[in-house]
């Protein structure tokens, strides 16, 4: 099939082509390769390239000071209303270590410390130390680390406590707050080494009124014995008033 | 032997089951303790996503039912430079976005269909066609001919497609990481760089080439020198060049330039 370059030349015969055709033709611009370049074209590109801007503190100089603020679901909202009911209700709260106990231990420990009504509580470090740096405990925030367990009680019952965790060779007592004040656990032991309150009471009273008790005992034993050591008394001064008067003349 | 069988029985059963006091939910004897606490993110809501009645892609046809098919010129200029339309989503999620330009025939269209046809869950997401089937015909001469004698025939038909066009659509009640592998298999065999996108991270890469020019440190810019004709730089620098400030070179697009 013949193309309509030729059509309008009368061709000297039929089917004669000419040998040579010359073609005008430019190179494509949409080409498979990268094509080559002018040298002042690549000067210009060089020259405009994307420059990004350099920031003023170097990147890893200084870490990251703005804490991401995370929206807190609400199974952790619900522990934090636990614990602050927690801290509220019960006056004794001791923090334990426990180092691989199993199921069998630790329902025989929670038996024995339920009969002196001490509960056993477990809640997730994170939280713990969410909500005691919001609260008044901070200070309690260094004993959650590790696997930790919460004994709670409403009556500070630390001696019965001590009995069954010293039974228990897993459990480590870390530190306690029995009745908003933190203890160590050295405090602890000799927290319940104290006497109780009303022993303590009763000395206070029995040593302020002694000497009432002593004089009113006194009083009641018989006249005789009264007077003579009366005689005694007065015996004595005059002996001490002598002397005395001795060495000031 | 009775006891030791309870005993037993009581230690295997009682691993989390408790007896006696503090009985419920939150209370089991054997605790896993860890330090953090494991929060799951809310999974999305597809409630307002409404699938078509034919999820899978339709075929598309290999030659257009034209009458007289005329033949055309190459016009490679139907590759050259950034789309005038089609860039954007309209009914997916997920699609994949020329990053170059080319011609898509029914070979590639086929496969494309058939892998993501059987790929996908047609009861969770669907797909769309962002393209047209095969429309500019593409000629040929015989094996063996010499130059001259004319235009050659009708070889075959294709799509041309440009650099930022959305090529397929794929949408439905499904998160990106199910459908990413899908469509980067497909991408990946398509005859120019193509990308999977979705409707945030085709934003972020227009956003991101604005930002670029936004804030460039570079006191000379290609547009201000190329616009003044600087150094008489016009004589190197094509009309299209002018146009596009150097991002564009015949098919192929720089990302690093502004």
């Amino acid at each position: 099939m013949m193309a309509a370059t030729l059509c309008g030349k009368l061709l000297p015969k039929q089917g004669w082509l000419p040998v040579t055709q010359s073609v005008r033709h430019g190179s494509k611009a949409v080409t498979r390769h990268r094509k080559p370049i002018h040298i002042l074209k690549q000067k210009l590109l060089a020259v405009t390239k994307y420059v990004p801007p350099t920031p003023v503190v170097p990147k890893g100089a200084y870490p990251f000071e703005r804490q991401e603020v995370k929206e807190e679901s609400g199974f952790v909202l619900l522990l934090k209303r636990e614990l602050k009911k927690l801290f509220q209700d019960y006056k004794m709260v001791a923090v334990a270590q426990n180092c691989n106990s199993n199921a069998e231990d630790m329902r025989i420990l929670k038996h024995r410390l339920h009969r002196h009504g001490i509960a056993v509580k477990f809640f997730p470090n994170q939280v713990m130390c969410s909500f005691l740096s919001d609260s008044v405990y901070s200070n309690m925030a260094p004993l959650f680390i590790g696997p930790t367990v919460l004994f709670v009680s409403k009556e500070p019952k630390v001696k019965e406590m001590l009995t069954s965790l010293r039974s228990s060779p897993q459990m480590t007592l870390l530190g306690a707050c029995i009745d908003n004040t933190l203890l160590s656990a050295q405090g602890v032991v000799s927290y319940s080494k104290l006497p109780s309150v009303s022993v303590v009471q009763g000395e206070l009273v029995s040593g302020l009124t002694m000497m009432t008790a002593h004089t009113a005992s006194m009083l009641l034993r018989h006249p005789a014995h009264l007077s003579a050591l009366l005689q005694q008394y007065v015996k004595q001064q005059s002996s001490e008033e002598a002397p005395k008067a001795e060495e000031a003349t | 032997m009775f006891s030791l069988m309870k005993a037993a029985v009581g230690g295997l059963t009682g691993v989390c089951r408790v007896n006696g006091h503090q009985q419920g939910p939150l209370h089991c004897h054997l605790k896993v303790l860890v330090a953090g606490l494991q929060t799951y993110e809310i999974p999305p809501d597809y409630s307002d996503v409404v699938l078509p009645a034919k999820p899978k892609l339709k075929f598309v046809n290999k030659v257009p039912n034209l009458k007289k098919p005329k033949r055309e010129p190459k016009k490679l200029r139907d590759i050259q430079g950034p789309t005038r339309g089609a860039d954007s989503f309209t009914q997916g999620q997920y699609g994949i976005v020329a990053l170059g330009g080319g011609y898509l025939h029914w070979g590639h269209i086929e496969m494309m269909r058939l892998t993501i046809n059987r790929k996908m869950d047609a009861r969770t997401m669907f797909a769309r066609w962002c393209i047209s089937g095969p429309y500019k015909p593409i000629t040929r001469k015989g094996l063996g001919q010499r130059m001259g004698g004319g235009k050659g025939a009708i070889d075959h038909y294709v799509t041309p497609v440009r650099y930022g066009r959305l090529i397929v659509e794929v949408g439905g009640k499904v998160e990106l990481e199910e459908v990413k592998h899908i469509l980067t298999e497909v991408a990946k065999k398509l005859p120019f760089p193509a990308q999977v996108v979705s409707r945030e991270s085709l934003a972020a890469l227009k956003k991101k080439h604005a930002d670029m020019e936004q804030n460039n440190q570079n006191p000379w810019t290609f547009k201000q020198i190329v616009q003044g004709n600087m150094l008489g730089i016009r004589r190197v620098v094509s009309p299209f060049d002018v146009h596009h400030c150097g991002r564009f070179s015949g098919k192929f697009h720089f990302p690093g330039r502004v």
